[in-house]
């Protein structure tokens, strides 16, 4: 008998659906077969995707078919791969150091930028820009500089030499005590999010599991 | 000779991040190309390391099936659908499959996770109901529940024009910015920390 594709996918959606939300009755081997089975697929997937089209297509097409200068510039990253290779091997395994020791580099000094041209001067901007609308925007402003600066109060942790004790000042701590409810608010809202996107999931998961009983019944 | 490298993993690491830095900040002849050739660099070393990741979850399921540990036979699961999907991804003829594996698999696996989330978020705020009844907890709670419920009473006009955009635009905003610069604040202090080796994550310290 041949199975169509859209038959056999049907079935495996069907199949790893609800092994995976057996894991609502508890731990159980059907569940582990299913997350198994998923993360062999997800990596044997990653593993093909990352090869193709970051190593093929980005160090070996310019080293293979690039002008000279391409050829040239790509030889390191070729070096540098396979240096990142002996970390498969225990005994190898810090010759791939300096490699990792350029990734981390760059990674830090990109970090750095993103953290610093992505998030700290658009907030920065963002927080100003609140207070150009006349009297009203200055109070609704005000009061969400005001939650953002009891909100870092509350992630401050250290205290000076002079205090023995180690605790927050009593302004301190009523300040770290209104970030906490800032937070909470934040939080809840986004715990909200996440909720409903869940459910949105959950709701979709039974519907699909209807449909396929509902397609075969007829 | 692992000291002369120790020395050699800082200087490569602090060297090569105040370049970026320096291309990004600065726009100085040289500098913004050594950037874009660094980041092209990284990006091919991010997927060899990748790789070499992926490598490592077969070896070790492999020596788990070669030694006969305990739950040996989900690695053995593990490891045939890894090679069935690599073999799939990676043959053209087979495309027709990886597209099976990805809808068939992936997706409605990656979805029963996210749909088991809202149940294990439940459990979890019902606990800590039971743990925990402080001021910052009981505000947790309404404004959870005010984000949830307020969607379904957007039909009242106070409702959608002005307790939605207080909660959302005003309430919650103040935190959230204030998370978010504490996260940059944060990242670019472990950043700065790393160029200037006093944090060594690549070994040596």
């Amino acid at each position: 008998m041949i199975v169509s594709n859209e038959l056999l996918t049907g079935l495996l959606s069907f199949l790893f659906t609800v092994l995976v939300l057996s894991y609502l009755v508890g731990d159980n081997p059907g569940f582990r077969v299913a997350i198994h089975a998923f993360i062999g697929t997800a990596a044997g997937y990653v593993a093909a995707t990352v090869f193709r089209q970051v190593v093929v297509d980005k160090l070996f097409i310019p080293l293979l078919n690039g002008d000279t200068w391409q050829r040239v510039i790509m030889i390191l990253p070729l070096l540098f791969s396979l240096l990142l290779l002996t970390k498969m091997s225990a005994r190898l395994e810090w010759l791939g150091g300096p490699v990792v020791a350029f990734l981390v580099g760059v990674g830090a000094a990109a970090a750095i930028a993103g953290a610093v041209m992505g998030t700290l001067l658009p907030q920065i901007e963002a927080s100003a820009g609140m207070f150009s609308d006349g009297f009203g925007s200055l109070l609704s402003g005000g009061f969400v500089l005001f939650g953002t600066v009891v909100s870092l109060a509350y992630f401050q942790f250290s205290v000076s030499k002079k205090n023995v004790s180690g605790k927050r000042g009593k302004l301190a701590a009523f300040l770290a005590l209104l970030g906490q409810i800032f937070i909470a608010m934040t939080l809840g809202v986004l715990f909200a999010g996440v909720l409903a996107a869940a459910l949105t999931a959950f709701v979709d998961r039974i519907q699909s599991l209807v449909l396929f009983l509902d397609s075969f019944l007829r | 000779m692992k000291r002369i490298f120790s020395i050699l993993n800082a200087v490569i690491a602090m060297g090569c991040g105040l370049i970026v830095l320096i291309g990004t900040f600065f726009n100085l002849q040289g500098m913004r190309e050594t950037r874009l050739l660094f980041f092209q660099w990284a990006v091919i070393l991010a997927g060899v390391a990748v790789l070499v990741g992926i490598w490592n979850l077969f070896s070790v399921h492999l020596q788990k099936i070669r030694t006969r540990q305990p739950g040996s036979l989900y690695s053995l699961i593990l490891l045939f659908f890894m090679l069935l999907s690599l073999l799939f991804s990676s043959v053209t003829e087979f495309s027709a499959f990886k597209t099976v594996f990805l809808n068939g698999i992936i997706l409605p696996a990656e979805i029963s996770l996210l749909a088991l989330l809202a149940v294990t978020l439940l459990y979890a705020l019902i606990r800590m109901l039971r743990t925990r009844t402080d001021l910052p907890t009981l505000i947790f709670l309404t404004t959870a529940l005010a984000a949830l419920l307020l969607p379904v009473l957007a039909q009242f006009p106070a409702v959608n024009d002005l307790i939605r955009p207080a909660l959302t635009n005003l309430l919650a905003a103040g935190g959230a910015r204030g998370i978010l610069i504490g996260v940059a604040l944060g990242t670019l202090t472990t950043g700065l920390r790393i160029l200037l080796g006093a944090d060594r994550p690549y070994g040596g310290k």
